[in-house]
């Protein structure tokens, strides 16, 4: 493999149904991202965002083509491995728009339950779960329950969630598309700053053209087929 | 390891103990409907206890005197007497009677014996007030359940009888309370008709009836002659049947376990079955309320396992509560029964174990639908 890949797609397909109610989403993808990179995703509703991301996340069976994840093959024409969750649970951290968070849980046992599912001890993974709410400045609701925070608290509870098993990818779906314009910045700043500490890829799809200077790369559907750009010069940090 | 079923009650918890408490007062039923089979068990054997004799002689070709009804004439017993191995004899009567009490009228077993005789069928540390027959005529012993006390005065047939002492825990091998009368009371009240029936019967040409007639001989055998040898000697004799005390009991107690058992594991069994059908709809509905959940646990990588491990985890949680409110409920409520319940450990260990595995048996449903929710689907919508 060539060096320093998290994502490799090859030529991937997925199509829905079948003959009269075939529908093409994907046809032929070939694309890869690098450790610590942040790329966007963009395209219309409906062009297969979600979809791409979800057979990234080994969630969404494909319907032919390759995708390593780091060095491991993980699928070719089907899954390498019965065990999709366990690549799930080790290797992938997942943002949506909605927080997700499971609410008979509290916040730390929100954070720490894939990392405990993974073997971690519990006060490992509670000590490394509390840095991480620190880090997201929401350490003091570490024991309430997700229906006692904010929705902005919530989303970032979630991406300490996402954090928690120290993923090498982590597929963000439309993450900021429930904040403000001010929370949006700063959650796009934090991803970056993931990627760039932890050497993570992370794959954010988003609508918002004001998040496209913060990423390094622009990924887009076009006629079923991914394309990458690189991000216009004229956006630059804020 | 984080425990979610714990954390999912916690979450839940007064509906979970509530549904449980629920579950729990049906499984009492259960438990209650057991008791009154165990209870119909010993009232069936009270008296025959009691009296604490070795043979039972009653009319030829009759499984009586409980079974069926059995006539004898009264000077059997001393016939019965001097045979070879028989050391005390006495007749006895038994009959249902209906005593008024308040303006009501109380059903109640009857017993007649001889006060002076040798066989007493009143276990005198069951007098818990007042004391045994000591004249022949118009003394009643009765049982605590029939309402009288001591002093009592209760008209029956031409006669007023007195309460002159109570038991407590007697009753007969239907469950009816028992009363104690002289066998010359007895006899009247059940072999002589009213004055006016005499008189009647006479004018068509009937004489009286004679009135020394019992319903059985009961007999004990000397030490050292084996029971089953006396009844049989006695037997050879035509005109009479013979049980042993073993005999008797198996008689009263066969046809009963055959047909209460039938009819309360019949109610037992529906009551479990519904009890499991309710918890397995309570964890089913429960998971369906979680489906979003359990769809995103499964997305973010947890194990089929965790997620079922929760769900049985739950089922058995309700099942093991309820079975607790069930103790609790039965033990509330059994003596206010009016017939004997007998609540025995032993019955509610094999409960328990019942109630486990339905517990499983419900979670199968939910379990079922937690293995198909699709991980796609968390974030749909
Ligand atoms: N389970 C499915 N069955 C059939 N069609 C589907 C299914 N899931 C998604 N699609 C279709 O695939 C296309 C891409 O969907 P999606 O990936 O959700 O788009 P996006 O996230 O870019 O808005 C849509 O046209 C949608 O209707
Ligand atoms: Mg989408």
């Amino acid at each position: 493999m060539e060096k320093n890949y998290a994502i490799k797609v090859e030529n991937l397909v997925k199509h829905f149904g079948k003959d009269d109610t075939l529908v093409e989403v994907i046809d032929g993808a070939d694309f890869s991202i690098e450790k610590g990179e942040l790329v966007a995703l963009v395209a219309p509703s409906g062009a297969g965002k979600t979809t791409l991301l979800m057979m990234i996340g080994c969630v969404e069976d494909p319907s032919s083509g390759t995708i390593w994840l780091g060095n491991e093959k993980v699928y070719e024409n089907k899954w390498l491995t019965k065990e999709t969750r366990k690549i799930r649970r080790e290797k992938i951290g997942f943002i949506f728009q909605a927080h997700y968070l499971i609410p008979f849980l509290n916040v730390i046992d929100n954070v720490t339950l894939v990392p405990q599912t993974n073997g971690v001890p519990q006060k490992e993974a509670e000590s490394f779960a509390m840095e991480l709410l620190e880090y997201f400045d929401i350490a003091d609701k570490a024991h309430n329950m997700s229906s006692e925070l904010s929705g902005g608290q919530n989303q970032r509870v979630a991406i300490a969630r996402a954090l928690a098993n120290k993923p090498e990818i982590i597929l963000a779906d439309e993450p900021t598309a429930a904040l403000d314009n001010k929370r949006s910045v700063s959650v796009v700043q934090m991803l970056k700053k993931i990627a760039l500490d932890q050497n993570v890829a992370i794959i954010m799809v988003t609508h918002d053209e004001a998040m496209l200077p913060l990423c390094d790369r622009i990924l887009k559907i076009e006629d079923k087929k991914v394309v990458s750009e690189v991000v216009s010069e004229n956006g630059g940090m804020i | 390891m984080i425990n979610l079923a714990k954390k999912d009650i916690a979450h839940t918890l007064g509906k979970f103990i509530v549904t449980s408490m629920g579950v729990g007062m049906l499984l009492g039923i259960v438990l209650i409907m057991i008791g009154v089979y165990r209870g119909m068990i010993i009232d069936a054997q009270v008296l025959l206890n009691d009296l604490k004799i070795d043979l039972w002689v009653v009319q030829e070709n009759t499984l009586g005197p409980f079974a069926e009804p059995s006539r004898l004439h009264e000077d059997m017993k001393n016939t019965i007497k001097v045979t070879e191995g028989v050391a005390k004899s006495e007749g006895l009567t038994f009959q249902n009677l209906q005593l008024p009490l308040e303006g009501n009228e109380v059903r109640v077993f009857a017993v007649g014996f001889d006060p002076f005789g040798d066989i007493s069928p009143i276990d005198s540390t069951k007098i818990v007030a007042g004391r045994g027959l000591e004249r022949d005529h118009y003394e009643m012993v009765v049982t605590d359940k029939t309402g009288f006390k001591v002093g009592d005065k209760v008209p029956l047939g031409r006669d007023v009888y007195s309460v002159v002492g109570v038991t407590h825990g007697t009753v007969s091998s239907g469950g009816d309370p028992l009363v104690y009368v002289s066998l010359k009371d007895a006899q009247a009240l059940q072999f002589l008709y009213s004055n006016a029936r005499t008189r009647n019967d006479r004018e068509r040409g009937i004489n009286a009836l004679n009135s020394h007639m019992i319903n059985a001989v009961v007999a004990t055998v000397k030490e050292g002659y084996s029971v089953d040898e006396v009844a049989d000697t006695i037997r050879t004799w035509k005109h009479n049947s013979v049980y042993t005390a073993t005999e008797e009991k198996t008689l009263l107690t066969k046809n009963l376990i055959k047909m209460a058992s039938k009819q309360i594991g019949m109610f037992t069994v529906i009551l479990v079955v519904v009890s499991t059908i309710i918890i397995a709809l309570i964890i089913y509905t429960m998971t369906l309320e979680k489906m979003k959940e359990i769809s995103i646990m499964k997305l973010i990588g947890l194990p089929n396992s965790m997620i079922i491990k929760m769900i049985v985890q739950e089922t058995l949680l309700m099942g093991v509560l309820a079975f607790m409110f069930a103790n609790i409920f039965a033990h509330l409520i059994y003596s206010k029964f009016p017939k004997r319940v007998v609540l025995e450990t032993p019955d509610a260990l094999v409960l328990f174990v019942v109630v486990i595995l339905a517990s499983i048996l419900a979670s199968f449903v939910a379990v079922h639908k937690v293995m198909k929710a699709n991980p796609a689907e968390a974030i749909g919508g």
